[in-house]
């Protein structure tokens, strides 16, 4: 390294050069091993049963067809039934959660941001500590309450467990966000007359919505993927959400191959173009909460 | 609260100086207004199963989940844990999986970060590209990677036997000695997003100037890298592997959905292991001690965790 002050001119431009290419060599590996899984998924969703268990393995499909999807997405025949009843819930208990999650957690960092309570900090770090434990722990104790609490085989037991789950990752990016906003703008608004709980919905929230987005993508996408807990709490067929529902469609040794990949696509897809849309504020809402100096 | 403030006997001074918890509280009483649902929905959900699973965890239980009949044993299902061999090699699969997990995926979605630092022509589109497994649900993650996986029609066993690697497709998640590692593909393909988006938003906090400073004085691509850019995100870094091996730690649904913890416990972690003993045995004390073996781990994980993410609130109150 020390060669470099002897000929800095062409040995620093030789070297910029040499990581320049390794940069997109990796680059290139990385969106293979990335994207490559995803193709594969989308081309056999739209292969026959047939084609997609031959061998050796039809790299495009010879015949491509959509029945896999129509099937899915059939209200008359009972598979078609299933699914949009499933995605329905899906659709039901990841907005309820996020809408919860949001307004459970816009006061809360506030609070953490702004005030300086006795508990403020073991309560902050209580809250961050429950994204330590995984879920099969909660998992017989929340059962038997969810029994007390006549919650059992009812979407709300899921909501109030996915809210507490997407809490603290909300709560902590929330904080970061206000505190970056000045104090200064609530305390204008304290002097024009604005109560402290006025200053902080009309000043500091509107100011907030990149991390309120960012929120809410967050706890969508958390609610949407959830397993453990919806294949714990729901029993009953009408009842479950798209991940346990998928299971029972496609048994251990199913052989319908095709129809499990439009399936995993059909599920991604909501979330995936949520993400796509929302992401930059996402991006955001880390660089400025979570990752500030 | 009336107590604390009409207390005639209480020194001045003291309380003058430094006013007593209850009354510090009392005042602030309205800001605990704010945190309040937060800690009520928290409370509910943490709190009580914290204390259910230490408690069950000193009983034999009957299969079920009637636990009244339940009989206090002591440690004995802590003992039967610790001696067991599947504990063992579940653990050992567990500190593989986390390490080989955690490592990679952070050290992948960091070249990602620095890769796509610079601003070319499709840069967005590539960026999101590499997000997108991160978001799909980790049961269509699961399902896809069992087919690629799959052992007659699956996509990698047969490039394998066209380019005449090998003579038939490979068993990947069905033999004892493969399964782990390519269990560990499917979940840091899922994982190395996260430590990409964390690394990413770091890198926009490094100051141009100081790397162009560095461009100045000779510093190479590398130099430039290892003396100004590596540690300015060390609080990023550190609270990204934390993340991350808490969740690696955590996982349960790749394992469970792929291969069930088979073959032969080859694939089993803790998390499925307890979920297994809970749910498909009903083992129920036995799982619970395990999950409070589980907490303590947990809670020197937690240390860290909060320690790492206190430093950054420490240099958030200094800036």
């Amino acid at each position: 390294m020390t060669s470099v002050s002897d000929n800095p001119a062409p040995r620093g431009r030789k070297q910029v050069d040499a990581w320049r290419w390794g940069g997109r060599i990796f680059l290139v590996f990385m969106i293979a091993y990335t994207a490559l899984p995803m193709i594969w998924m989308l081309l056999t969703s739209i292969k026959s049963g047939f084609a997609a268990m031959s061998f050796p393995p039809q790299w495009w499909p010879s015949e491509p067809t959509l029945a896999s999807y129509q099937k899915l997405l059939d209200p008359q025949n009972s598979v078609g039934q299933d699914f949009l009843r499933f995605f329905g819930n899906s659709l039901f208990v990841s907005v309820c959660t996020t809408i919860l999650a949001v307004v459970v957690a816009v006061p809360a960092a506030y609070a953490f941001s702004r005030f300086n309570f006795p508990g403020r900090r073991f309560l902050f770090f209580s809250v961050l500590l429950r994204n330590m434990f995984p879920a099969v722990i909660f998992l017989v104790p929340l059962f038997i309450l969810m029994r007390v609490l006549g919650l059992v085989n009812t979407h709300g037991s899921l909501i109030l467990t996915y809210l507490t789950f997407g809490l603290p990752l909300a709560i902590w990016l929330l904080k970061g966000f206000y505190d970056n906003i000045p104090i200064q703008l609530e305390q204008a608004a304290r002097i024009d007359g604005a109560t402290r709980f006025q200053a902080f919905l009309m000043i500091v929230t509107p100011l907030s919505v990149p991390g309120i987005i960012a929120t809410a993508i967050y706890s969508f996408i958390g609610a949407w993927n959830e397993y453990i807990y919806a294949a714990t709490f729901l029993t009953k067929n009408e009842q479950l959400t798209l991940p346990v529902g998928i299971q029972r469609f496609f048994s251990e040794n199913t052989t319908d191959f095709p129809g499990l990949m439009a399936a995993s696509f059909m599920m991604s897809v909501p979330v995936v173009v949520l993400f796509l849309l929302l992401q930059r504020y996402f991006v955001r809402a880390l660089t400025e909460g979570a990752v500030k100096h | 609260m009336t107590i604390v403030t009409g207390h005639p006997g209480a020194p001045g001074k003291i309380r003058a100086a430094r006013p007593g918890i209850l009354r510090q509280m009392w005042m602030s009483r309205a800001d605990y207004l704010y945190v309040l649902p937060a800690i009520v929905v928290m409370l509910i959900v943490i709190a009580y199963p914290i204390y259910y699973t230490i408690d069950l965890s000193f009983f034999k239980t009957p299969p079920g989940l009637q636990l009244r009949d339940k009989i206090f044993i002591g440690i004995d299902n802590y003992t039967a844990i610790l001696t067991s061999e599947v504990f063992w090699r579940v653990t050992l699969n567990t500190v593989i999986w986390t390490l080989a997990s955690t490592v990679i995926a952070f050290v992948l979605g960091y070249g990602a970060a620095l890769a796509l630092h610079r601003d070319f022509i499709g840069r967005g589109v590539l960026r999101a590209i590499l997000i997108i497994p991160w978001v799909i649900s980790a049961v269509a993650a699961s399902y896809i990677w069992k087919w690629i996986y799959h052992s007659d029609f699956g996509i990698i066993g047969a490039v394998l036997v066209q380019l005449g690697i090998v003579d038939r497709p490979p068993n990947f998640i069905d033999s004892v000695s493969t399964v782990l590692p390519s269990l560990i593909v499917v979940n840091i393909w899922r994982e190395f997003p996260f430590a990409m988006i964390m690394l990413m938003a770091g890198l926009q906090t490094v100051p141009e100037q100081l790397l162009r400073a560095a461009k100045v004085d000779g510093a190479s691509a590398w130099q430039r890298f290892w003396h100004v850019t590596f540690p300015y995100l060390s609080g990023v870094s550190t609270v990204t592997i934390l993340l991350l091996a808490v969740a690696n730690f955590n996982s349960f649904i790749i394992p469970w959905i792929m291969t069930g913890g088979g073959p032969s416990n080859a694939s089993h972690i803790w998390i499925t292991h307890i979920y297994e003993l809970a749910f498909g045995r009903q083992r129920w004390g036995v799982a619970a001690a395990y999950s409070v073996l589980l907490f303590v781990i947990l809670m020197t994980l937690g240390y860290f965790y909060v320690r790492a993410l206190s430093g950054n609130e420490k240099k958030e109150g200094t800036s």
